[in-house]
């Protein structure tokens, strides 16, 4: 065995690099200055191996404080020498390198599982547990601070007598609910056919998707979906979701963020689009019972979803990139769970001419009244 | 006694109570010898001493290079993307299992790597920072800046406060947060310098934190009152606070660069962006590289870069290419390119005395360096 090795000293106080050889001794190393003959001993208990773990590094060995003197040898053969003289001291073994590829292998492999299980089960349900914590009062203001934001008071359709017959049937469906959510429900003046749940109760209608409905059932059918999406606190627990997804994406992608960011938020993206899928589903069968209980005819609901169906065209493609279930699904699962029930023999607002409603926002759309 | 401050680098100390920055410079320096020999029982160390005779005189020992060679040295990165992929992939998945804490002992072992790859002369760089120190910086972040700010921003608006403390709130958190980002910028610098060496010998950045945050907040104010244009005079007047307080253990770093200089390159990458998509920000980029290499000096010596645009818009829009197509997989090559890039195209030129230069490290915390990494505010090492 080599006992004998070039090295060079670095003593912490000057930027001056001495030639050196270092020599294996039984219980210390013996370092000799090539140039000024000193002899240091470094007993093997109080060095450290701070560099030399990688192909291409220098062995360094570091004695003292922080401020440490420091020994450098370019050959990773002098780990093994030492080693090999003496077996109690933990230095890097460069003989465990060839094992390295495997063990990143089994690495990689095992933090592909640890980041899909976190994803796909710690997240939700770390989300969905703080979101049942947050003071109602609170999911409140951040609702209003997101309707605000959707339908800003100058874009909302205010007409006082025809917000009474939505309220009207908003308080009919919520009739056997006991909650502590106070609902608000607004009409957004925006041909987007949607309807929109924020935290806390705030519910925003756009006239598009009012334009688009036939009786007080089927406003009725898409509210009674709105409520379970606040009662299930769906949006504050997607709002979590996303704030701890991006902790997750920064602790897998590490020093890199912005650029990368760009190239994730896709993937995350899409990943929240399924939970979203599930709400969605939740919502649906929820919103349904919610009818039911109430007394009212649920085939609304159904016929109004079959025509949002129709809307959104080919149902096979791009099924991922929907928010909402497949529709097809979606109406099987509705018609379903309708079917199982007598139709109910009274109706909402028998007397009302549901078209006088949709002029809410002050002219109804041309495909409706085409004299307009 | 000294004459020179150790911590701060005041020239002219008469006492022992350094003027600028009132440190005692005798305690200081015996503080610096306990850091330098550490933890092990001094009782072991007297029965070492007859053999144990650390040299005194530097002058002695005789330089492995002639003294004060005239040369033209530049760095090189000697290890490998793989090597930092491997290492990613352990520090991915125990950053994982641990919730996260070992995040900080990751960012560690990827800059002591690159680092200790990095030859300069002959020599390997060192990165002394621990993963502990970087926890405990981001715990005082935390809790001293990140949180108050968190809270001023959204308490008010939940609890449905009066318009009044809200506005009030909203002002402080802004003020509060423009403190601290000159404060990181210059914090975290000061940390990674403290904790890097070369042949053990510290670099560090001995500034005032106040006179940064004075001057990160005048010249932002006025580039936003000149809609940009005082910008090219801001970096000119960053780089230079930065690199003349920065140290290689006596060794002072010096920069001459002025003011005005580059202002019409400036304002002509400005002129030309809308006709090369862009690309003319390159031009500027490689132009500011050469520019600060050229004005910095470390004794006789002085840097030189080569930075050309086309290779460095090259190098960007493909490292960009790169990470976003593998979804940041490629990072660990990305760096590494990005490393060998800016060494290849820099030098340092002259006659180098390092016989002469003596340890002089600074106490810094980490407290900056978390801050930092709330804010995103990485100024990179070089």
């Amino acid at each position: 065995m080599r006992l004998d090795w070039e090295a060079a000293d670095q003593d912490g106080r000057s930027a001056a690099r001495r030639r050196a050889t270092a020599r294996i001794g039984r219980a210390a190393l013996e370092i000799t200055l090539a140039d000024s003959d000193t002899r240091l001993l470094w007993p093997y208990r109080e060095i450290r191996q701070t560099q030399g773990h990688y192909a291409g590094e220098q062995v360094r060995l570091e004695r003292g404080g922080e401020l440490s003197e420091a020994l450098l040898v370019s050959d990773a053969a002098f780990l093994s020498a030492l080693r090999e003289a003496a077996p109690e001291t933990r230095f890097h073994d460069p003989a465990r390198r060839r094992f390295r590829v495997g063990l990143i292998l089994v690495a990689g492999l095992a933090a592909i599982a640890a980041g899909g299980a976190i994803y796909l089960f710690a997240l939700p349900a770390v989300a969905s547990m703080a979101a049942q914590h947050v003071p109602i009062q609170w999911e409140h203001r951040l609702g209003d601070a997101i309707v605000q934001h959707l339908a800003p008071e100058s874009a909302r359709c205010t007409d006082a007598a025809r917000q009474a017959r939505i309220d009207a049937i908003a308080a009919a469906v919520l009739k056997p609910v006991q909650t502590g959510y106070t609902f608000r429900i607004a009409v957004a003046d925006s041909s987007t056919i949607n309807a929109v749940a924020a935290p806390g109760g705030a519910i925003v209608v756009f006239r598009g998707l009012l334009d688009r409905t036939e009786s007080a059932e089927e406003l009725a059918g898409v509210l009674a979906h709105e409520f379970q999406h606040v009662l299930h606190r769906h949006a504050t627990r997607m709002i979590f979701q996303h704030a701890s997804a991006g902790i997750l994406m920064a602790a897998v992608v590490g020093d890199v963020s912005a650029v990368v960011g760009f190239g994730l938020e896709g993937a995350r993206m899409l990943g929240e689009l399924s939970m979203s899928r599930q709400a969605e589903a939740q919502a649906d069968r929820d919103g349904m019972q919610m009818l039911h209980d109430a007394g009212i005819d649920t085939a609304g609901m159904v016929t109004f979803f079959e025509k949002l169906a129709a809307l959104s065209g080919d149902p096979g493609r791009g099924r991922y990139l929907r928010s909402h279930p497949a529709p097809q699904e979606r109406l099987a699962a509705l018609r379903a769970l309708s079917a199982q029930w007598p139709r109910p023999a009274g109706r909402l607002m028998p007397d009302y001419a549901w078209n006088d409603l949709k002029s809410m926002c002050g002219a109804a759309t041309p495909r409706e009244s085409p004299a307009r | 006694m000294a004459d020179t401050c150790p911590k701060c680098g005041a020239t002219g100390v008469g006492s022992d109570r350094c003027p600028q920055c009132g440190v005692v410079i005798t305690l200081y320096q015996a503080s610096l010898e306990k850091l330098r020999r550490g933890p092990p029982a001094p009782v072991r160390r007297a029965a070492m001493a007859p053999t144990a005779v650390p040299p005194r005189s530097i002058a002695a020992a005789a330089p492995a290079r002639p003294s004060g060679s005239e040369g033209h040295r530049r760095a090189r990165f000697m290890g490998s993307g793989a090597a930092l992929f491997g290492i990613h992939v352990v520090n991915v998945l125990l950053t994982l299992l641990t919730l996260g804490v070992y995040f900080f002992w990751a960012k560690v072992k990827v800059r002591a790597y690159v680092l200790s790859e990095t030859d300069f002369d002959g020599d390997r760089f060192a990165y002394h920072g621990t993963g502990r120190e970087m926890l405990v910086g981001f715990a005082k972040a935390a809790v001293f800046f990140f949180i108050p700010i968190t809270l001023l921003s959204m308490v008010p608006e939940l609890t449905g406060a009066s318009l009044r403390v809200r506005y009030a709130a909203n002002l402080v958190g802004y003020v509060l947060a423009s403190v601290f980002v000159p404060m990181a910028m210059i914090g975290a610098r000061r940390y990674r310098l403290s904790r890097t060496s070369w042949r053990g010998i510290r670099f560090s950045l001995r500034a005032s934190t106040w006179d940064f945050v004075r001057l990160w907040s005048r010249s932002t104010f006025f580039v936003a009152c000149t809609l940009g244009l005082y910008y090219p005079i801001y970096i000119m007047r960053r780089q230079d606070f930065l690199t003349r307080h920065m140290w290689f253990g006596s060794q002072r770093f010096g920069f001459d660069g002025r003011g005005r200089d580059l202002f019409w390159p400036f304002l002509g990458m400005i002129v030309l962006f809308p006709f090369t998509l862009g690309l003319s920000w390159f031009g500027f980029a490689a132009k500011k590289a050469r520019y600060f290499a050229s004005h910095t000096t470390f004794g006789a010596a002085r840097f030189r870069s080569r930075v050309r645009a086309l290779p460095l818009a090259w190098l960007t829009i493909s490292n960009l290419l790169g990470l976003v197509l593998t979804l940041g997989l490629a990072w660990p090559w990305v760096s590494v390119r990005s490393l060998r890039f800016a060494y290849a195209n820099l030098s340092l030129d002259g006659p180098l005395s390092l016989e002469a230069i003596t340890q002089q490290a600074q106490t810094v915390t980490a407290t900056g360096e978390g801050l930092a990494g709330f804010l995103d505010a990485d100024l990179g090492l070089t």
